[in-house]
């Protein structure tokens, strides 16, 4: 019987005897019970012959009394690999790696050559959720199809599902071969200089025009009841109320528009000034009652709001003297919050008025509640970015906003009119034949994520408003606004 | 007469034909020093021709006193090493030109060609014995690696607060006395408890708490907070869905370097049962080992804390966490002396093992952790595996660098055999990179600065393969003292000669800026590496602006061995200007996950210890170098060559290998008591005050400060009162202060 000196972790237990005449595992678990750690979990230093063994012989081990041993040992759980191994990036298919971690908001589009515009486009329309949603519902044609609508159509949805699955930039062939087929106006090659025989670069809106045409041809709601998804997302109805200031007859128009344009003049340097301009209705028409042409003056209103609102603005105009579309680079600001309150008819705007209170309300009370607490809640998730585009030769490009106001959820269908900017197509360049095309696009997490063509970049909202113009830098075209969440 | 024709030692003539002995001083210091001056000449002179010399002996032993009391210590010291005589010079000192005398030789003996430099260092010693500056003479002692030298300071030393300081000195240069029997024996239990505690670096996370208390850095960083990816323009700050094994494996030892030695973070010390999947299982296999392992270097020197919190990793079913574990436990005892060397005890249960990878984890944590110590029970353990051929070849490199650690520049025949019989009798297959280079290495670092002990082994590599000799003949060269060949590791021993003096630097840095500009690209790839070696966490502003034009070569392995080095020449700096850099590199390189990697490495290094560790393997104001320190830059510096092979392959453990480098960049002021004291101090840029007259001062442009404090690469401290005395003239790391006797209050 010799008396030892334990040192545990902090702890020492002094005159602690032990029998040399039992086995040393006897010891260990004299210590067990002192200290909770399981014999086979001892490390028992401090003596010869290194770590002592269980069935080692005291009398190697120099052991005497007020030797003093060091135990090393825990009684905590061991720690365990999870049940399922960890999957890692590099265990990935390299066109699953994603390095960015980018891939959850899409993938980029390669540029086959010029085609930065249809890129764009294209981006802006697959921030829009529901049209993603329609077209994977969309019943694809055979391959044999000859119908060039449903082939374009069947493009838009397998290329949009490459993008939500892909971690690598997606090359659009198919849906570049089927527009093409559809359009053959995007197929237009140079004629001469150093471009000479390659595909020029297009106009974003006209692209933008046409897709959504086919798209309102082939694209049904998520019911049959709910008619053309392209109508329901994007669909603005107008009315016009004409009158002739000779004879004071009036008359009144209906329609669908499916963006806003708004006009560039001299007086126009925000975004509701130049839609204002775009609403009027000043033009000649045959008067009835003078049986000749006559002008009429008068502007259009809203009658109703669809959930997305696309506003184009309308930079480019065909200029004469050098036979060229030629870029307005005016500076018009544009506002993260679009209100088109004012815009809209008395009785759209009768019916506005109760959500629009309640919106107020609910934003004063968590304004109230949180003053830190950040913005509307991220309300849309789609946002068309900046590209460039060459527009067709006579035409005005137009430049298109498109706001859409997603209702909250508690307050179903009720609109308040007010959009959120969601995305932006910009253009940068000095005329329409020319510049490039990259779109901005606001993510479902309030990040706003820059697609120009294959490359993917997170950005501000800062950097986003301050696409206004007014340089050379790129500049809003096309800004798609869904509904602001009250 | 001084003004006769040079040569014809008019004035020495004269003198010896004149009066014999008396006095020198009569004619005037112009008059000596020209006579010094002619003495060396004709002694010369007659000692080429073999005549005697006893004359102009008697002569110079009037002189010497006249210069050594007439403030001309260098012109006395000049002399005698003419002369050969140097170890006269302690004779002549006393209190009041001691140490600018002692100074003065102890820079003239880095210029001294060998055996002289020894000798004057043994004079420096006398010098600083004979005033009773015992740390001083302690400090040469160990430079000259001597225990006889060093235990004459200790045994002249009084017990007390000087031993403690002269065991603090030992502790920081690894050190261990045997103060148990011998000539240092130390009778008193109590008092051997206390200067064990002081040697065996046992209160260094006590002391390395108290520094991080006091500048307030104690809470625990994430990998995150020093990406700063909200800085970095146009990336998402959250990263991908899917956790990237390599990303994580940079997080794991960004974490560990961050938190080093604070013994908390927000990784690895938490427990399973706060999380229910551990860090360590969030990396893919090998990344494991180095996930287990930065427990160690989060529990960094805390024997007491750290092994309990590792312990239960060693019973884990995956060979990697055990080996991680094993290697975690190398890396926390590193440095640290222990009574029952708990590492020893543990690691050597499973050097022997049937499973690769625990040997591999317990081989390497051996090195790491009985760095420089040279211990034969290590050798014992390490040099068998090193020898067996059927040792797997990861395993072996493991266990040779593991050696080359633990005897860096010991240049121990054991161990020596065993690195040589690895790589003589493995296939060239076996050998190839990075392997080959690797074992070379091994067998340099226990060169280290040995000069020319490494002859006979240089016949043996000889006999190699001559691919294989090749390398290892530049990695010895370089190792034991020149550079030469035309090789990557070559560029690497131009650094490795000259580092550590200044004069040498500048050359090197010449040498480097040509072999860019016309090298080779193999040879283009060391230079970064090169300048990282000249320039270990000392982020000067050329040296970066360099490397930072070079982390974006268009060579691949080029920009590696940049980005590598920026990490190294910030390390532990916080430096905010080269954080810039790396954040921009890290976004400039995202896509590559290599480069991105290494700048992940060189960020965590920049922020070691949260900016409050040094891996300089110099200290004690330049005049110590540590080899194990040297020994593991080198390591890591070699792994990185081939970023791609080595330390960004499987080999990432070999980063632990830097860890006997760490130390914090302190200065801690204790009272004789071992508690605690703060004074002012002054901190500012070093002045190089060799042969200076009178007393001057040793900073400039200095602020201020009460200790603990940080001291930077280039800085030096100053004691900002006189209510003190420091018992070591170095105010580096731990000082120990006693009152002065002298000090009045001074009247408000």
């Amino acid at each position: 019987m010799v008396r030892v000196e334990v040192k545990w972790q902090k702890e020492v237990f002094k005159d602690l005897e032990v029998d040399i005449s039992a086995p040393p595992a006897v010891f260990k678990t004299q210590l067990f019970s002192l200290t909770g750690v399981a014999p086979d979990r001892q490390k028992i230093m401090g003596l010869k012959g290194g770590l002592l063994r269980d069935d080692a012989d005291w009398g190697s081990t120099g052991i005497k009394d007020g030797s003093r041993i060091t135990m090393l040992g825990t009684a905590g759980a061991v720690p365990v690999a999870p049940t399922q191994a960890p999957t890692f990036l590099e265990d990935l298919p390299e066109d699953q790696q994603d390095v960015m971690g980018l891939s959850k908001y899409g993938a980029g589009l390669e540029n086959l050559g010029n085609t930065c515009y249809m890129n764009s486009t294209l981006q802006c329309l697959y921030g829009v959720e529901e049209l993603r949603e329609d077209l994977a519902r969309y019943a694809a044609a055979s391959l044999t199809s000859t119908d060039p609508n449903a082939t374009l159509t069947t493009a838009t949805k397998s290329l949009f599902s490459s993008l939500s699955t892909s971690a690598q930039p997606v090359p659009p062939m198919a849906f570049l071969l089927s527009l093409r087929k559809k359009f053959p106006q995007f197929a237009q090659q140079a004629r001469q200089g150093m471009e000479e025989g390659y595909y020029m670069q297009q106009d974003a809106e006209e692209c933008w025009t046409n897709l959504l045409y086919v798209l309102r041809e082939t694209l049904q709601g998520s019911s049959p009841a709910a008619g053309s998804a392209v109508e329901r997302l994007f669909g603005v109805r107008l009315a016009a109320r004409l009158t002739c200031a000779e004879s004071g007859e009036s008359l009144e128009e209906v329609g669908t528009a499916y963006t806003l344009k708004c006009n560039i003049s001299a007086e126009v340097n925000h975004l509701a000034d130049g839609i204002r301009l775009g609403l009027k209705e000043d033009r000649e028409k045959t008067s009835a009652a003078l049986g000749r042409i006559a002008p009429f003056v008068g502007s259009s209103q809203i009658t109703a709001l669809p959930p997305y609102l696309t506003v184009q603005m309308v930079r480019f105009y065909y200029k004469a003297d050098v036979q060229q579309k030629a870029k307005i680079l005016r500076k018009v600001a544009f506002p993260a919050q679009l209100d088109v309150f004012e815009f809209c008819s008395p009785e759209l705007q009768a019916e506005l008025k109760a959500p629009r209170e309640a919106a107020k309300a609910a934003e004063d009370a968590k304004a109230g509640a949180t003053k830190s607490g950040s913005g509307p809640a991220a309300a849309g998730d789609a946002a068309p970015g900046p590209s460039t585009a060459a527009g067709p030769a006579d035409a005005p490009a137009p430049a298109t906003m498109a706001a859409a106001n997603t209702p909250p959820a508690a307050n179903s269908g009720a609109l308040t009119a007010r959009y959120e900017l969601c995305g932006v197509l910009t253009h940068k360049g000095r005329s329409a034949d020319s510049g490039h095309y990259v779109a901005w696009v606001k993510q479902g997490d309030g990040r706003w994520i820059l697609f120009d063509d294959d490359r993917m970049e997170v950005r501000e909202e800062a950097d986003v408003l301050a696409l206004a113009g007014g340089g050379d830098w790129h500049m809003a075209y096309l800004l798609e606004d869904p509904k602001a969440q009250a | 007469m001084t003004s006769a024709p040079g040569g014809s030692r008019a004035c020495l003539r004269y003198k010896l034909t004149g009066a014999a002995g008396g006095v020198v001083g009569e004619r005037g210091h112009e008059y000596v020093r020209h006579l010094s001056g002619e003495i060396g000449e004709e002694v010369g002179a007659r000692r080429a021709a073999g005549e005697a010399v006893d004359d102009l002996l008697a002569l110079v032993d009037l002189i010497v006193p006249y210069d050594m009391s007439h403030n001309a210590e260098p012109d006395a010291i000049d002399l005698l090493l003419e002369v050969d005589r140097v170890a006269d010079l302690p004779r002549h000192v006393d209190a009041g030109n001691a140490e600018r005398a002692a100074r003065y030789l102890q820079a003239c003996a880095a210029y001294l060609p060998e055996p002289e430099d020894e000798a004057a260092l043994r004079a420096v010693h006398a010098v600083h014995m004979r005033v009773g500056r015992h740390a001083g003479a302690l400090r040469v002692g160990l430079a000259l690696g001597d225990a006889e030298l060093v235990g004459a300071a200790w045994r002249a030393a009084a017990d007390g607060g000087e031993r403690c300081q002269l065991a603090y000195i030992m502790g920081r240069a690894g050190f261990v006395p045997d103060l148990e029997e011998g000539s240092l024996a130390v009778a008193d239990e109590a008092l051997r408890e206390r200067y064990f505690s002081c040697y065996s670096n046992s209160r260094l996370p006590e002391l390395y708490a108290a520094l991080g208390r006091d500048l307030d850095v104690m809470e625990p960083k994430l990998p995150e907070d020093v990406y700063k990816m909200h800085l970095v323009e146009g990336r998402v700050p959250t990263g991908p869905a899917v956790d990237s094994a390599r990303a994580n494996l940079s997080a794991t030892f960004v974490n560990g370097l961050v938190n080093a030695g604070f013994g908390k973070d927000k990784l690895v010390t938490p427990g399973v049962e706060d999380d229910a999947v551990h860090w360590v299982f969030k990396n893919k296999d090998h990344g494991k080992l180095s996930a287990a392992a930065s427990l160690g270097l989060v529990m960094l020197w805390d024997l007491e804390g750290g092994l309990p919190a590792i312990d239960r990793f060693l019973y884990s079913n995956d060979p990697h966490v055990v080996a991680g574990a094993l290697l975690g436990i190398g890396v926390l005892s590193c440095g640290v002396a222990d009574e029952v060397d708990p590492a020893l005890a543990i690691l050597s249960e499973y050097v022997g093992g049937a499973e690769a990878w625990p040997r591999i984890g317990a081989a390497l944590g051996l090195g790491v952790a009985y760095a420089g110590r040279g211990r034969a029970d290590v050798a014992d353990l390490l040099a068998p595996m090193v020898a067996d051929p059927d040792t797997p070849m990861e395993a072996t490199v493991a266990a040779a660098l593991g050696l080359g650690l633990a005897f860096a520049g010991r240049a121990h025949g054991g161990a020596v055999e065993a690195a040589l019989q690895a790589l003589m009798l493995r296939g060239e297959a076996e050998l190839a990179h990075p392997f080959g280079t690797m074992l070379a290495l091994a067998l340099g670092l226990l060169f280290l600065r040995t000069g020319e002990a490494v002859e006979a082994t240089l016949e043996v590599v000889r006999t190699l393969p001559p691919a294989l000799a090749e390398p290892t003949l530049a990695t010895l060269r370089a190792c034991a003292y020149a550079g030469t060949g035309d090789s990557t590791i070559a560029v690497l021993g131009v650094a490795m000669v000259a580092s550590g003096e200044e004069l040498g630097t500048a050359m090197a840095y010449r040498a480097l800026e040509h072999l860019l500009q016309y090298g080779e690209p193999s040879v283009r790839r060391g230079v970064p590496l090169a300048l990282a070696l000249l320039n270990v966490s000392n982020p000067e502003v050329g040296v970066m602006d360099t490397l930072s034009r070079l982390s974006h070569d268009a060579d691949a392995d080029v920009a590696g061995s940049a980005v590598l080095a920026l990490g190294f020449v910030g390390a532990g700096t916080n430096n905010a200007r080269l954080a810039g850099i790396l954040r921009a590199l890290s976004s400039y390189y995202h896509k590559e996950p290599t480069l991105l990697y290494t700048v992940r490495l060189a960020q965590g290094l920049t922020h070691m210890g949260k900016g409050l560790l040094t891996l300089d393997p110099y200290h004690a104001d330049r005049a110590l170098l540590s080899a194990p320190a040297l020994a593991g830059i080198l390591t890591v510096l070699f792994a990185g060559l081939d970023m791609k092979a080595c330390l960004g392959g499987r080999q990432h453990y070999l980063l632990y290998a830097l860890v006997p480098a760490l130390h914090p960049r302190m200065l801690m002021t204790l009272d004789e008591e071992g508690k605690q004291l703060s004074v002012p101090v002054r901190v500012g840029a070093a002045v190089d005050v060799v042969a200076a007259a009178g007393r001057p001062k040793t900073v400039t442009g200095f602020q201020t400060h009460t200790t603990p404090v940080l001291l930077s690469a280039g800085e030096r401290a100053e004691l900002g009162t006189t209510k003190y005395l420091p018992l070591t003239s170095v105010l580096e790391g731990v000082v120990v202060l006693r009152p002065n006797p002298d000090w009045v209050e001074e009247a408000e």
